[in-house]
């Protein structure tokens, strides 16, 4: 039989907690999303370093002794492999409707147009972490890990950011699934 | 150097679970946001239900190194607000936008590229949203176990429990 996942939501929810456990009696916690600050951080140390240095957010990352990559920057780059590997190793075994750069739900509803849905999904991004460093962490940062603390912040977080996605989602598809 | 590899090999394993999990699906991601398949939110219930319990397990051995976000209302609630609209419209989030880009999906890459000019932007506004959303009303890292006043383990467990009663129990599938 032919199966509709790699594999369950019990089984990656499972690892994902004993993942979590793992960092964090080792380093830390889970976070990806202040990496990408990081990574805005060494890129303008190099190509504007004095209006680095002048940004007060900027100014902390990048410098040289090693350019803020450390054990979270390593997390996020480990992704990169890790998610690249597994999915040459099991393209195979993934279901047809999760390939590819344009989703049927997507399709079905805003055209083939792969523009609009490249377009949708930049301004996305730029909403995405605009509002992670707002808040001070994303799905990892604050629903996986910072749930799991029982802190406050990510009680928070968690309620108004599924609050907010559902409405958005239900905005998008009024009417239409 | 040692923190650095076992950064790496947590972040390759995450990746590997987030790919194999399905959560760099745009069905599954927008099926949880529309209410109609709820694989993403058992997902996630799943892994804070087994985390919190072992980190709260961790704890009282003294071996759990925490990193409790501070709890500054405006801040929070705001780029939560602004989060979740990103999500809905990219079918991302910034952990499986890395593992959709590395995938090789073409959209993926656009919303990491959109991350990344996102947190440049807010790099750009940051004096004035510190002063106007994230030092007003900013109670710092707080817990429960700090607010209650009690042991973590005796909220992280039947927190746990009813977490994963939800997920394994209560939510139905249609695509299980």
């Amino acid at each position: 039989m032919n199966k509709d996942f790699i594999i369950s939501w019990k089984a990656a929810g499972i690892s994902l907690g004993l993942l979590l456990i793992i960092a964090t009696a080792l380093v830390k916690p889970l976070g990806v999303s202040s990496q990408f600050v990081v990574t805005d951080g060494i890129v303008a140390h190099q190509v504007a370093p004095q209006f680095a240095e002048s940004n007060t957010y900027l100014s902390k990352y990048g410098e040289e002794n090693n350019w803020g990559v450390g054990y979270g920057w390593m997390l996020v780059f480990g992704m990169v492999v890790g998610g690249g590997v597994t999915s040459i190793l099991l393209r195979r075994r993934q279901p047809q409707a999760d390939k590819g750069s344009m989703p049927e739900l997507w399709k079905n509803t805003f055209g083939p147009s792969q523009t609009k849905r490249y377009l949708a999904s930049f301004f996305g991004g730029v909403l995405l972490l605009f509002g992670a460093r707002l808040a001070g962490g994303c799905t990892s940062g604050h629903m996986i890990s910072g749930i799991s603390q029982l802190a406050l912040s990510s009680f928070i977080f968690g309620v108004i950011t599924f609050g907010s996605a559902i409405l958005m989602a239900k905005f998008l598809y009024r009417g239409r699934v | 150097m040692a923190t650095l590899i076992i950064g790496f090999l947590i972040g390759c394993a995450f990746g590997a679970i987030l790919y194999m999990g399905g959560a760099t699906s745009y069905r599954r991601i927008l099926g949880t946001l529309l209410l109609k398949d709820m694989w993403i939110i058992k997902l996630m219930m799943t892994a804070i239900g087994v985390g919190s319990l072992g980190i709260y397990l961790l704890d009282m051995g003294g071996l759990a190194n925490m990193s409790v976000k501070p709890a500054y209302l405006w801040g929070i609630a705001a780029g939560g607000a602004i989060f979740g609209i990103g999500w809905a419209v990219a079918g991302y989030c910034p952990g499986t936008c890395v593992v959709g880009s590395a995938e090789g999906k073409k959209d993926a890459i656009f919303t990491l590229l959109g991350a990344l000019a996102g947190a440049f932007l807010f790099s750009l506004a940051f004096p004035f949203l510190e002063s106007t959303l994230i030092q007003p009303a900013n109670f710092g890292a707080v817990t429960l176990e700090s607010l209650l006043g009690i042991n973590g383990i005796y909220i992280a467990l039947p927190f746990s429990i009813a977490l994963l009663f939800l997920a394994f129990f209560v939510l139905k599938d249609r695509y299980d």
